[in-house]
């Protein structure tokens, strides 16, 4: 970590975006220091290991930092923009390693049919304001779905599952798939709501 | 309101946020999105939504925290790119070691040139320094081409890129290689035994999207019959069935004008 005064005084999200966009890497600095952990968290429950969620974070500020010029600040938040690439990268990630481990017929056996659902992930007290708070409300909202709801939305989520998938992996009918999706994010989005993050404006 | 058959579009807003719809459903879905504001406000909060379920993991399993490492390699690789992408800086520094063996080759023909005299020493200087600034012109070309070089391998090895090839019937074959980066929306493309067109001609590309052709990039091949051009935007929000290849005028055509010369499928993986 930098000390204090060597860092630029913080802005908003966006503003950090636009100063990244203008060529100025200390703003990759500051976002790390917001999201970093938000970022190892998803990618960590993804790919379910230290060392490659670290190199999806690693992944995925770089592409920040490449395409943070065409970041649109009217369509949605920072976080969850970055959250969008880490995921993406976590998910490219575990595919190329099913892919090797296809190739490889002795790895097939030993893989487990699914990823490690639950992550044991918990951010650094203190690293990122409102983390805890968030994280408290996440998982009461999460409280609040039924299993199966809970179960079909991770698994889009985190295994990049589609609601066929979905269907296929559970056996059972795409409708009712279709159906626990829908409820369930609605469920979410009317507890979470007060808790999104900061707005990329 | 329309949309996809089956379900309604308000229906599809939370799982595309997720991710969960089949490609096909999903290129419906954008198709709706692009027409309404309501849906594209519904598909931002699920988003939002769904950037928080990373924080849902069970407080009771085994803590994990970030590495204190990790913030210096991401800035270490940020600097990285950032000295990759600035075409200038690698010539900056060839200049500034060069500025160092032309003062050291003239102090030594300064030297010499007490004894031989400074005159002689002096067109000696002139033809080390015409020499030099000719080297380093060669070697400023020579790293902008590996900087340049370098730049396609990366972004042709970017995770998700995918290659499409074009063909052709003829002989020598000629044929295309596209390299589809769907993250980016852009498109590189790499041609081979391309046949050399007339003065005033080039080949042009086009996507076949929605089964009509929208006009991309015009490019001539080298004498070597290559070709390459780089971050080819690729059409957005419809669905993509194939690329092709067509000779028209140098500044393009808005339609194919003669017959297609090389096409080939772009699936959907």
């Amino acid at each position: 970590m930098p000390d204090a005064a060597s860092r630029p005084s913080p802005g908003a999200d966006g503003d950090l975006v636009a100063r990244a966009a203008q060529g100025d890497e200390r703003a990759i600095g500051s976002l790390y220091d917001r999201y970093g952990a938000v970022l190892y968290a998803v990618a960590y429950r993804i790919v379910g290991q230290r060392a490659d969620a670290e190199e999806v974070v690693l992944e995925a500020f770089s592409q920040a930092w490449r395409e943070a010029p065409r970041f649109e600040a009217g369509r949605g938040s920072v976080a969850g923009w970055l959250t969008m690439i880490a995921r993406s990268r976590a998910l490219d990630l575990v595919r190329a390693r099913s892919r090797r481990d296809r190739i490889t017929a002795s790895a097939a056996a030993d893989r487990p049919d699914t990823p490690p659902a639950m992550g044991e992930f918990r951010p650094d007290p203190g690293r990122a304001l409102d983390t805890d708070e968030r994280q408290r409300q996440v998982r009461q909202a999460l409280e609040t779905l039924s299993p199966p709801q809970r179960q079909a939305i991770e698994l889009a989520y985190f295994e990049g599952l589609s609601q066929s998938e979905i269907a296929a992996r559970l056996q059972e009918p795409l409708g009712t798939v279709k159906t626990r999706v829908r409820l369930g994010m609605q469920k979410l989005r009317e507890c979470l709501r007060p808790f999104y993050f900061e707005r990329g404006t | 309101m329309t949309g996809p058959a089956q379900d309604s579009p308000q229906d599809l807003a939370a799982a595309y946020a997720l991710g969960a719809l089949s490609a096909d459903d999903a290129r419906r879905f954008e198709a709706f999105l692009a027409t309404s504001p309501e849906a594209q406000r519904e598909v931002q909060e699920y988003r939002e939504v769904a950037a928080l379920l990373a924080l849902g993991g069970p407080e009771s399993a085994a803590q994990s925290s970030l590495p204190p490492s990790l913030r210096e390699r991401v800035l270490a690789r940020v600097a990285d790119q950032k000295a990759r992408s600035l075409p200038a800086a690698p010539r900056a520094a060839v200049s500034r070691s060069s500025a160092v063996w032309v003062a050291l080759a003239a102090s030594l023909l300064l030297a010499v040139g007490l004894g031989a005299g400074l005159v002689s020493a002096r067109a000696k200087l002139a033809a080390v320094e015409t020499e030099l600034a000719t080297r380093n012109t060669a070697l400023a070309q020579t790293t902008q081409k590996l900087t340049e070089r370098e730049a396609t391998l990366s972004s042709i090895l970017e995770p998700g890129v995918q290659m499409f090839q074009l063909t052709s019937s003829g002989d020598p074959e000629p044929g295309i290689q596209l390299f589809w980066n769907r993250q980016r929306h852009e498109a590189i493309v790499h041609g081979f035994r391309l046949k050399p067109v007339p003065a005033g001609k080039a080949y042009q590309l086009w996507f076949i999207k929605d089964g009509a052709p929208v006009p991309s990039v015009t490019f001539r091949p080298e004498a070597d019959g290559d070709a390459k051009v780089q971050g080819i935007p690729v059409p957005e929000g419809g669905s993509l069935s194939a690329a092709a290849v067509t000779v028209e005028p140098e500044g393009g055509s808005a339609q194919p004008t003669t017959p297609v010369l090389l096409v080939g499928p772009l699936k959907q993986s």
